[in-house]
């Protein structure tokens, strides 16, 4: 019943578009101001009132607005935004590629971490180095990660001065070819721990929880029976069973690396979506905040359903109707 | 269901520690009007002062007490934390406990619902709804909680099905209790342990969800948030203020969810640890 599973996508997807077909056409006070953000009201002439008003159809009933919303979708045609004086696509497309270099690695450096940290961890179940390590990470568990930001941007603004605290390169430097990588990979050293940090206590534990129990296996007793070297069995054994349900919440934790990255772009002012959205708040960009929304939440749920298809390709034993995951 | 909870969460190093943290912050938000040396809403001339006998953690931008705004933020906090907690935990259950014991059709819809409601990232959900609707305490409550329960309903509903099948179920069935009756005399006892998982889960996310709406500005200026005093402390970073406006505040807002996370992590090594539920969701989505 793969159908069940494209549905469920569907309902995601048309519960997006509806929220942010709605939200601004249901506000109290003036629709356009809630569409077009204060930036227009600038330079709002009543023609371009007039003009706006018949673009959107807010002088026509709900359904036909919706329809003419729609298509403007269907075209990639995200709005206009008076601040940034710039189609909103285009204005999210350049700060897309920073988020997705940001969440990109991030992404792979906690779930590598966080695997070899929970197969070492559960190894050594209740021994010293497994206490400490799950202690530790618990501790980082109840840091919320803007707090873990604001820590690294604290102790290298003020004490460790050399990495750079904000953006993503260094701005008029006429830097290309090598030099320019290495810059950005500078830039990107703190937006990336501290996302990273506050990405691993979650995985962690689910690895080192799943190690625990895989150990138990009677598979594992064979592969320490036939002689093969510990490493062997805790890696290619132990290990590589145990990874399964780090795959499958692969894209939860997208949409909440997607989260954690927009506070993090927001302290070290790393010019991506996140940033975009927080100042598009602080602006009252709506544009900008409703394009921005719909490329990072549309990109969550096609996240997801990519994981979901590919991981019952990965085990057999998970079923592909969608009912068998729900337990 | 032979687990004497209390006994082992206070067995539990993680337990102790979390209950004691959570203690702590409850008798302070209880006793802020007594720890509070000023209205912590009340501007004054003397801004930006460093901490001294008269304003212990200095002042802010505006004047403000410091160290008040904190103490009065306890009180913010722990009521997010109760209201999406129970809120959300009350959604849960009922559409969680509903599905698996109606069953059918319309088990089917709200489960689909959930799993829909899954691959969407929430808490960017809520700040685009914040963000136009400009929420107080309680409409934040509601807004989180009906944007959060589908991770809930999906624990609450797997132990409600795996509950119909136990023995003394069955051996009421054939003694001819109706659904009614094995509702509300076996299965909703019996789904106490977990309820109080999902609700802990929820509170952290609540709490977690409320600082972080406030740091990034969305937030009723008139209430003492803790997500709000760093909001506005960030942006004097480069002064020493930090050290009594922004690292307090971040530490008061991390030992409160810690508290809760401890708890959490107690709780359930206690339980089944089949039935994990903050290993498997992650209270920051």
């Amino acid at each position: 019943m793969k159908t069940a599973k494209i549905s469920t996508y569907a309902i995601a997807f048309l519960i997006i578009l509806s929220l942010n077909f709605l939200l601004p056409r249901m506000m109290p006070g003036d629709p356009l101001t809630a569409i077009c953000g204060e930036e227009a009201l600038v330079e709002m002439t009543p023609e371009l009132r007039t003009e706006l008003m018949h673009r959107f159809a807010l002088d026509e009933p709900l359904r036909k607005q919706f329809f003419v919303y729609l298509a403007g979708i269907v075209r990639g045609d995200l709005g206009y935004s008076y601040y940034y004086n710039a189609p909103v696509l285009e204005v999210v497309l350049e700060a897309l590629p920073w988020t997705l270099l940001l969440l990109g690695s991030s992404l792979i450096l906690s779930t590598l971490l966080s695997i070899i940290m929970g197969i070492e961890s559960g190894w050594r179940r209740g021994r010293n180095s497994d206490k400490s390590l799950l202690t530790a990470t618990m501790v980082m568990n109840g840091f919320p990660n803007f707090f873990i930001g604001i820590i690294l941007l604290l102790l290298f603004g003020v004490y460790l001065g050399f990495l750079p605290l904000q953006g993503a390169k260094t701005p008029y430097s006429g830097l290309s070819g090598l030099n320019l990588l290495l810059d950005i990979a500078r830039h990107l050293v703190l937006p990336l721990t501290a996302l990273t940090l506050s990405q691993i206590p979650s995985s962690y534990l689910l690895m080192r929880n799943t190690m625990i129990t895989t150990l138990k296996e009677p598979f594992v007793l064979t592969a320490k029976a036939k002689g093969l070297s510990e490493a062997s069995v805790r890696y290619k054994h132990a290990g590589r069973n145990a990874i399964l349900p780090i795959v499958t919440t692969t894209g939860v934790r997208v949409g909440i690396i997607v989260t954690g990255a927009l506070f993090i772009e927001m302290i070290f002012s790393y010019p991506g979506v996140g940033l975009l959205i927080y100042n598009s708040l602080f602006m009252r960009d709506y544009p900008i905040l409703q394009g921005a929304f719909f490329i990072v939440t549309v990109f969550v749920i096609v996240a997801n359903f990519v994981v979901d298809s590919l991981y019952a390709k990965i085990d057999p034993r998970i079923g592909i109707d969608g009912v068998e995951h729900a337990h | 269901m032979h687990i004497n909870y209390w006994k082992e969460l206070k067995k539990n190093t993680f337990g102790k520690v979390g209950l004691a943290m959570l203690i702590s912050v409850v008798i302070i938000a209880g006793s802020s009007p007594l720890l509070a040396r000023y209205d912590p809403g009340e501007p004054s001339h003397s801004a930006l002062k460093p901490p001294s006998i008269e304003h212990w953690l200095g002042t802010n931008d505006v004047g403000q007490d410091i160290w008040s705004r904190l103490v009065y933020g306890a009180r913010n906090t722990l009521l997010v934390a109760l209201g999406v907690g129970l809120f959300t935990t009350l959604i849960s259950t009922v559409a969680g406990a509903s599905a698996a014991l109606v069953g059918g059709l319309y088990e089917r819809i709200i489960m689909r619902m959930v799993d829909a409601l899954i691959a969407i990232p929430a808490f960017i959900v809520i700040i685009l709804v914040a963000a136009y609707v400009l929420p107080n305490v309680w409409t934040l409550i509601f807004l989180i909680s009906i944007l959060t329960w589908q991770g809930g309903a999906r624990i609450v509903r797997a132990q409600t099905l795996s509950l119909k099948e136990r023995m003394h179920v069955y051996a009421a069935r054939t003694f001819g209790a109706n659904k009614l009756y094995i509702s509300t005399q076996h299965i909703i006892p019996d789904l106490g342990p977990i309820l109080f998982a999902v609700f802990i889960h929820s509170a952290t996310r609540g709490v977690f969800m409320e600082a972080g709406l406030a740091f990034l500005g969305i937030a009723d200026i008139s209430t003492s948030s803790w997500g709000l005093m760093m909001h506005h402390a960030l942006r004097f970073y480069y002064l020493d203020v930090w050290k009594w406006w922004l690292l307090p505040t971040g530490l008061a807002l991390s030992v409160t969810i810690m508290a809760f996370v401890f708890i959490g992590h107690a709780f359930e090594t206690a339980m089944d640890p089949r039935l994990r539920v903050m290993e498997r969701e992650d209270w920051q989505c």
